[in-house]
């Protein structure tokens, strides 16, 4: 490693930025350095991917300065920022999903063999070159829309790598990664400041910030409210500067699943993705599934749902049992299910926070199809309240609210419906911590009123936490069964590796 | 937006309006007016269809031939059942309900091709117009029809309370798509599927049933301006009805919806084809010359999507 003399130290000084109805960012001073891991974390709707994308240079600030080594510099554009070797990883993925894995890594810059042709081999080799130093083994061949959600994830930042950057930030990029995909990606980032590059850091997992930072800021609503060495600070105090005061809720002793069978799948399999998955979810029950990336959690979801074709078994849903399924008619037997990915599978970004929101239950704000405003105004009360969606105005467009709160969106969409069975992938993806109390009050709220809920995710602690049982999914196959009573988090991981 | 940017459409069409009744002599009349009407009923019924389909994310370049084909279609049938025996009254309605039928199956075939096979509506279209194309001279052996009889004449060129009946099958569909695309659970659908088709089939939306349904439609009213189309050149002719295809997708686009997908509004369209329809009327009484309307047209068609996309990343 060549030591750099200087570190590199990138400052936003009196940044603010304002939107129609709301201003992200007041007055915002902070300063990152080359060598250190900086944490910047803060609610949602905090102001922590605006201030990323004014350093990116792809928002303007309305007032403010970016200063590069103490000089003043212009970031008119993302490609400003790319030459100044400022790389970024955006919250929401910007990949193109009909390029290959190599091609949108090495996006715009492929290596030419002679003339304007393009020399393949030389791209997959380099783009192999920057998936290894992050210690990753992918087909670098593959349309990049093949892939998993997480997958995804990590092509997007090996392509920020493959820039060679001085400043990296990463705006949630562990949010879909799983606990052995997180670690490599720790150990990545610690070689990169190592190496004098300065880190951008935001998660909504405060438990990551000590193995990975060095430094804290804390946003919020737009104010800078502190930053803080990691070492001299405690859990306690960030979650105080995030919000405010906070509650801690437990889990209620009043949770009881019903004994009647809701869901019943029997031996449903497809292709290499799942094999002969047989559960059964009661009433009221909440159900984990816990597995790593790849263990066909993800596709067991959408084949329930009847958004994938399966090969084999059945699904036995509301007296009504099922070979084929699709959406609509899952829909009608009560079923509801929330994607990991919001962006292209959870919401119409070009529509309002209203449309969204109502968008599962079209049928029911309507009268013999004609919708009831009322109704519909009700509807969207209830949710925005319910889930705390912080919002100036639900005409505005979804894809103006902050990440955390389109996550809420997601899910809210499926409460307006008459649900029986909710399936949640990653629900709680890009959410705060207080929200995701908020989550899972819902949750057990849903429970309580006798509804069963599916729930994967990657963060472990969670299922403990909220669960009834634990269905353990590796390799396609359901593994075991583990009451979350008598297991820890780190129980589970060693189960799913 | 939408709405800021069609009461930008709307103050223009104000502006063009007065420059015209001190510009051009007869403009302000009665007459005319309801004549400006009449001049964009047929395609402007097409044009709420076609915003449909625009707004759900497809596109259907086939309508110029389907005026002309249900057109001749109309003619001949009417003709063969006269022949089998049966009266004009009796032939002329059922040849009429026949090829409004024939007109919407094709597009609902479209619409079932799009599903099923995933072939874009782009290329089923593209194809669709050479075959009515086709198909229409086929029928007419390269002849108009003219088996119809007098009265046939009042769909095209009638008047009902003052007003031509093309005029007020206009407004009626304008009504009815209005009423349909705001105020419907189907018309939410509509834009969910043009928006994000994938998170749409996520949230239990039939997305094929919308797709099939909206490209149905606009084949029918298509079918539907052809009838009207030849009733008032009284005879079935596979000529009629060139190039309306880009007609109509440009005072959509005038109206402001755009060609990605899940965004516009039947209002907006409204508004298109009136401006587009007061400027011709308006050109061609101050005498400019046809060619120079062309280019006019043209340029005002960039100059509205110019003003969308500018509104669009005012946004940001
Ligand atoms: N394009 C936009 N138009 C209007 N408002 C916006 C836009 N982008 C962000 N905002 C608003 O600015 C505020 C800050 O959003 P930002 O995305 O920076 O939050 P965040 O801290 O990244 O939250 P999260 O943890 O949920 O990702 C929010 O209130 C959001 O609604
Ligand atoms: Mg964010």
């Amino acid at each position: 490693m060549n030591p750099v003399p200087q570190p590199i130290q990138l400052e936003a000084r009196g940044i603010r930025k304002e939107y129609p109805g709301t201003v992200a960012l007041k007055d915002v001073r902070v300063r990152f350095e080359g060598g250190k891991v900086h944490a910047l974390i803060g609610r949602n709707g905090a102001g922590k991917s605006t201030l990323v994308r004014i350093l990116a240079g792809s928002t303007q600030p309305t007032a403010g300065q970016v200063l590069l080594d103490g000089e003043p510099v212009e970031l008119r554009s993302p490609g400003d920022a790319f030459q100044r070797g400022i790389a970024t990883v955006y919250q929401e993925l910007s990949l193109v999903p009909g390029l290959s894995v190599a091609e949108n890594i090495l996006l715009g810059r492929m290596p030419r063999s002679r003339g304007p042709f393009i020399d393949w081999t030389s791209a997959a080799d380099q783009a192999r070159a920057v998936l290894a130093t992050m210690d990753v083994e992918m087909d670098v061949d593959v349309p990049v829309g093949r892939l998993g959600f997480a997958q995804q994830q990590t092509v997007e930042i090996a392509k920020a790598m493959s820039f060679r950057p001085s400043v990296l930030m990463l705006d949630e990029p562990t949010s879909g990664l799983a606990r052995h995909e997180t670690r490599s990606l720790f150990r990545l980032v610690g070689q990169l400041a190592e190496q004098g590059v300065a880190i951008l850091y935001i998660s909504h997992r405060l438990q990551e910030l000590w193995e990975i930072a060095d430094r804290v800021t804390v946003l919020r609503d737009g104010d800078h409210v502190a930053t803080v060495e990691m070492a001299e600070t405690t859990a306690e105090e960030i979650v105080h500067y995030m919000f405010g005061e906070t509650v801690q809720k437990e889990r209620p002793a009043d949770l009881l699943a019903g004994r009647e069978p809701v869901l019943e799948v029997r031996g449903l399999s497809r292709g290499e993705e799942f094999q002969d998955v047989d559960l059964t979810l009661h009433r009221g029950e909440i159900l984990g599934i816990a597995g790593m990336l790849g263990s066909g959690r993800t596709e067991l979801l959408k084949a329930i749902f009847g958004a994938l074709p399966f090969d084999r078994g059945e699904i036995r849903l509301s007296e009504t049992t099922c070979r084929r399924v699709s959406p609509p008619d899952m829909k009608d037997l009560g079923l509801g299910f929330a994607p990991e990915d919001r962006k292209q599978e959870g919401l119409v970004q070009t529509q309002s926070i209203r449309s969204n929101l109502c968008l599962a239950s079209l049928d029911r704000i309507s009268n013999r199809g004609f919708l009831s405003r009322r109704r519909e105004r009700r509807l969207i009360r209830e949710q925005v309240d319910r889930l705390h969606i912080k919002a100036p105005d639900v005409e505005e467009a979804v894809s103006s609210l902050s990440g955390g709160n389109q996550q809420k969106v997601v899910v809210g969409k499926w409460l307006g419906t008459s649900l029986q069975v909710l399936l949640l992938d990653e629900p709680t993806r890009g959410i705060d911590l207080q929200a995701k109390q908020q989550i899972f009050q819902l949750m057990w709220d849903l429970s309580r009123q006798g509804i069963a809920i599916l729930f994967v995710s990657s963060e472990l602690e969670e299922l403990v936490e909220v669960c009834h049982r634990i269905l353990v999914m590796k390799q396609g196959r359901i593994r075991q069964e583990i009451r979350p009573e008598n297991t820890t988090a780190d129980q589970l991981f060693v189960q799913c590796m | 937006m939408v709405w800021a940017r069609s009461s930008i459409l709307e103050l223009v069409l104000v502006a063009l309006c007065l420059v015209l009744a001190f510009q051009a002599e007869g403009f302000f009349t009665v007459g005319n007016l309801l004549n400006v009407l009449r001049n964009v009923s047929m395609q402007g019924i097409i044009a709420f269809g076609m915003t449909m389909v625009i707004i759900s994310g497809e596109i259907d370049l086939s309508v110029g031939s389907a005026v002309a084909f249900a057109g001749c279609v109309t003619a001949w049938l009417a003709q063969w059942l006269a022949a089998l025996g049966l009266s004009m009254v009796m032939a002329l309605p059922l040849a009429m309900c026949l090829a409004l039928l024939l007109g919407m199956s094709i597009g609902a075939l479209t619409g079932l091709i799009r599903v099923r096979f995933a072939v874009p509506s782009f290329i089923t279209t593209l194809a669709w117009m050479t075959v009515l194309t086709g198909a229409a001279q086929l029928i007419t052996g390269g002849f108009p029809l003219t088996p119809f009889p007098e009265w046939y004449n009042f769909f095209g060129g009638g008047y009902l309370f003052g007003v031509p009946f093309p005029a007020l099958v206009f407004l009626l569909v304008f009504l009815t798509t209005h009423v349909l695309m705001g105020y419907t659970s189907f018309g939410r659908s509509v834009y969910a599927v043009g928006g994000n088709p994938e998170a749409a089939r996520l949230s239990g939306i039939r997305v094929g049933r919308v797709k099939v349904v909206v490209m149905a439609s606009v084949a029918f009213l298509a079918a539907l301006a052809g009838i009207m189309q030849s009733a008032q050149i009284m005879s079935g002719s596979a000529t009629t009805a060139r190039g309306w295809e880009l007609n109509v997708i440009a005072s959509v686009i005038i109206g402001g919806t755009s060609l990605m997908g899940g965004e516009g509004k039947i209002r907006g369209t409204l508004m298109g084809v009136i401006f587009l329809g007061i400027l011709v009327n308006g050109m061609t009484l101050m005498n400019i010359n046809e060619y120079w309307q062309h280019v006019v047209r043209g340029a005002l068609i960039l100059a509205a999507v110019l003003i969308n996309r500018i509104n669009e990343r005012s946004r940001d």
